[in-house]
């Protein structure tokens, strides 16, 4: 069965700072929507007063990744586009993957190698015998 | 990363403004924070945060365990019964070093006795279902294999590693309350068993099954039946199987044979019986060929290859429009 990978979403912003404004929007209109859609993660909405750090959107994975994402002078529905994509994401580390393709069976009727087709010592080869 | 840089630098300036401003204007500007964190100071702390030691999810910050636990049950798609699934999270090592840390604190008799159950009880039913269930489908889907050989695969899907690993990738270390961190993996096996146990007796034994099919079953792909279970003497195992079956002994001859005077020569041995093939198996000698041989034989026999049909995950729609079409007929 399908388990959502993201497990959840700390909302870390500032009450005051002018670039959290997105952020402070996204918590008054959209957060209790984006919780009511996404049951299977928790959502924890923390302001921090003073000037602290930029205002992040910190994911946790079931696999143990944390992931920051600035959400400074970003829009309310830019925040839920990014909170929803993080939410279909896997934990696995972001890299360049090497090949677009991947098998699990990479051989079907079984893999080559120097014997497959050589008849085997014990087939006897010789003038075919007459029917009787 | 630039932009992330100049953001997370926008607060260091208006606190070094602030020490500026202090040292040079003395107390004109009392709203500027304290000039505290000097740029050594901050590397320091920096270290000292990369090398303090590893903490529960439960002791950092922004931690709800009522939600967490209700999001643990949407993100499995099951209805627990919320009580039932936090008894099967507590640990016996964690009451006992709940007691004794009362205890030290100096509390009442009354006070260090903890309201709170095990999970032992939901464990043990959870794997007494587990392995009677697991049992159960690979006799329906394998009922060439013998007792053995099930009581191998059921012992490998219930063993602490595989149980652990699962755990641990449903964040079952975070919920379970225990004494030592990071959790050990019997703990883990024993909190994922409780689990088990707790959705039996709140949803009763189909879903149960269900849950246990969706989470165990997909652990086998790609595993190899002789990797799971240790054969000693499979040609002995091959001879009882044919037997059985009322088909005379094999006899092994030599299929194939490469490089046999070099380091590395390689048999194909067959296993024919009345002078039809059963199984051909590769080796660098002649015994360990026959021994190869003498296994592929069984997983055809067993029915356990790799070409076989995958694992049917679908049954219970059958049984369901089964009993439709009998209750409308």
């Amino acid at each position: 069965r399908y388990v959502r990978q993201l497990q959840r979403l700390q909302l870390l912003f500032s009450p005051t700072a002018a670039d959290a404004r997105g952020a402070r929007q996204f918590v008054e209109e959209a957060a209790q929507d984006f919780a009511r859609q996404h049951p299977d993660v928790v959502l924890y909405v923390s302001p921090r007063s003073g000037p602290g750090p930029a205002p992040v959107l910190r994911a946790e994975y079931l696999n143990g990744t944390v992931r920051d994402e600035l959400i400074a002078s970003k829009t309310s529905e830019e925040v839920l586009q990014l909170a929803t994509k993080l939410a279909n994401q896997s934990g696995l580390d972001i890299i360049r993957i090497r090949k677009p393709f991947h098998t699990d069976n990479p051989s079907i009727q079984g893999q080559w190698h120097p014997l497959t087709n050589k008849p085997s010592i014990l087939t006897v080869q010789g003038p075919r015998l007459q029917p009787q | 990363t630039a932009m992330a840089a100049r953001l997370l630098l926008r607060a260091v300036r208006p606190l070094l403004a602030g020490a500026g401003r202090g040292t040079g204007l003395g107390t004109a500007f009392s709203t500027a924070p304290p000039p505290e964190k000097k740029r050594w100071l901050r590397a320091y702390l920096e270290l000292q945060r990369l090398q303090a030691p590893p903490q529960r999810r439960s002791e950092k910050p922004n931690w709800d365990y009522h939600a967490e636990i209700q999001a643990f049950s949407h993100r499995v798609q099951e209805n627990f019964a919320l009580d039932l699934l936090k008894t099967a999270f507590v640990n016996p090592c964690y009451i006992e070093s709940e007691e004794a840390r009362r205890r030290q604190l100096g509390l009442d008799k009354d006070a260090v006795a903890l309201q709170l159950q095990d999970n032992t009880g939901l464990a043990e039913r959870g794997l007494r279902f587990a392995r009677a269930y697991l049992a159960q489908c690979f006799e329906g889907a394998y009922p060439e294999l013998p007792a053995k050989g099930i009581e191998a695969l059921v012992n490998f899907l219930t063993s602490q590693e595989l149980v652990s690993y699962v755990a641990q990738n449903l964040s079952i270390q975070d919920l379970a309350l225990c004494r030592d961190f990071p959790a050990p993996p019997d703990v883990l096996q024993r909190t994922f068993l409780a689990v088990i146990g707790a959705l039996l007796e709140s949803s009763g034994p189909e879903r149960t099954g269900i849950f246990v099919r969706d989470f165990f079953i997909p652990q086998l792909i790609g595993k190899d039946l002789f990797e799971i279970w240790e054969v000693v003497n499979p040609m002995g195992l091959l001879l009882e199987e044919l037997t059985k079956r009322n088909i005379s002994a094999p006899e092994p001859r030599i299929t194939r044979q490469l490089g046999v005077s070099t380091v590395l020569p390689v048999y194909f041995v067959g296993l024919y019986c009345d002078k039809k093939m059963l199984a051909e198996g590769p080796g660098e000698t002649l015994l360990a060929a026959e021994e190869e041989a003498a296994r592929v034989a069984l997983r055809k026999l067993y029915g356990y290859t790799e070409n076989r049909r995958p694992w049917d995950y679908s049954k219970p729609k059958q049984e369901l429009a089964a009993e439709k079409a009998i209750s409308s007929n």
